[in-house]
């Protein structure tokens, strides 16, 4: 047996997930498995203890789907990422979720991994959080009350990602005059962990930039945005000029410099290229 | 009991819930066209289609997909009748020693279910969780493409 036994629960209703979540011993939750499943493999090769209750939630069809209210988009927790490569319900920025969404893995993977699984798998260099920052999304989770509890995205990864209750989708604003693009470096085509990720989003205003946020991720500690670069950019003008000299504007600190030499380099190279495909509008 | 649906069959097995769709299928039900290697989510080898997707059976919890349509590569021919994608493979000599062609032709099943004529890249794709340890891509590839026109004439 690849898995050490444990008691299986697959709950249809949502309230009914938080009740067993909140009342049983030694509990993980799965969504789409690519993560927890081949972490448990792992405990049981290391000789770890392992959960004693596992709740699915693939049954619960409240946490599915993708939706529109006037302009908040929402993205329910087991939405797979196919779905978000290939939904055009993601309206304007279906664009940029099929660009980050082709980053992530291979195909039965993408099938099966979701984006709930994602964001609470505590993974750092997952594809999804500096884009959600980005986005200034908000993550929805449900407490024991079943009320529900709304967090800016960027607030969970400043808490290292860590809660005790189930998230049940992510929100977001759409805004048309949003311009937004996404680079990751990767070691090669075939490893698919980017050791770097760079998400810029803007609004251009009279040739200059306005409202920016840029995300990065380092691989090696959660999303972050970095605000010395993002005061840089609302003050320039929007030229090849700033892209070129965006570079000297940078919160090192975010950078994972002291690890790898190259990293703040690379960095400074992809900043630079994300900012001129933003401008000449080559962005997904 | 959990009732699973493989290739239009239901099978009322008594699981205990964390028991992988791999195990069940090789170990309960002697399906063993699907392929045991990596086991770690890497290879593909044991790649099934539920509810016509395709997905890692080393990921899957049996359990978990109870009641869903399940299809493995027992289920693709019909009597001596072998389903297009596995004459097709024949036909290009796409099978070395084997061992990943199961996991393959699901994969590409997946992709010409959805979409008959697929391009080279959107086949690279839809197989990009599959890897073949003898090399022979190009022809799957061929494979692929030349089982989409045959079906897209036999669907008329």
């Amino acid at each position: 047996m690849l898995l050490n036994p444990f008691k299986f629960h697959s709950p249809q209703k949502l309230e009914e997930a938080v009740s067993l979540y909140n009342s049983l011993p030694g509990v993980r939750i799965l969504a789409g498995g690519t993560f927890l499943i081949n972490n448990l493999k792992l405990l049981k090769k290391k000789g770890l203890k392992t959960p004693e209750n596992i709740i699915s939630l693939r049954r619960i069809d409240e946490l599915k789907g993708i939706s529109c209210h006037k302009k908040e988009l929402s993205i329910k927790a087991l939405t797979s990422v196919s779905e978000l490569y290939s939904s055009l319900s993601l309206l304007e920025y279906s664009q940029i979720f099929k660009a980050v969404s082709r980053n992530l893995a291979t195909t039965p993977i993408r099938n099966m991994a979701t984006i709930g699984g994602n964001l609470m798998c505590r993974y750092c260099w997952t594809e999804f959080p500096a884009l959600l920052i980005a986005l200034k999304a908000n993550l929805h989770f449900i407490a024991t009350d079943l009320k529900e509890e709304a967090v800016p995205v960027e607030e969970f990864f400043k808490n290292s990602a860590k809660s005790e209750k189930i998230l049940t989708r992510v929100t977001l604003t759409l805004d048309p005059q949003n311009c937004i693009c996404y680079q990751s470096v990767r070691k090669s085509s075939s490893v698919d962990i980017p050791l770097l990720a760079v998400c810029i989003k803007t609004k251009f205003s009279k040739k200059r930039f306005s409202e920016t946020i840029v995300a990065v991720n380092n691989g090696t500690s959660f999303a972050r945005r970095d605000s010395v670069l993002e005061n840089f950019l609302n003050q320039s003008e929007c030229s090849i000029k700033t892209a070129d000299e965006s570079s000297q504007h940078l919160d090192t600190s975010l950078y994972d410099a002291s690890r790898d030499d190259y990293k703040e380099h690379m960095f400074r190279v992809t900043i630079k290229n994300t900012l001129r495909e933003l401008m000449t509008g080559r962005h997904p | 009991m959990t009732t699973l649906i493989i290739n239009d069959k239901e099978y009322h097995l008594p699981l205990q819930g964390h028991e992988t769709l791999l195990e069940v299928l090789r170990d309960q039900l002697g399906l063993t066209g699907t392929k045991t290697a990596c086991q770690d989510a890497e290879c593909g080898s044991c790649t099934v289609l539920i509810n016509k997707k395709a997905v890692l059976s080393c990921l899957t919890l049996a359990c978990a997909v109870a009641g869903e349509e399940i299809t493995t590569i027992e289920g693709l021919a019909q009597g001596d009748q072998l389903h297009p994608l596995q004459q097709a493979f024949l036909d290009h000599g796409a099978v070395q020693c084997g061992f990943c062609t199961p996991g393959m032709i699901l994969a590409a099943k997946a992709l010409l279910d959805k979409n008959p004529k697929p391009t080279e890249e959107e086949i690279r794709q839809a197989l990009d969780g599959n890897l073949c340890r003898c090399g022979g891509y190009l022809k799957i590839f061929d494979a692929v493409k030349q089982a989409g026109e045959n079906l897209a004439k036999t669907k008329g």
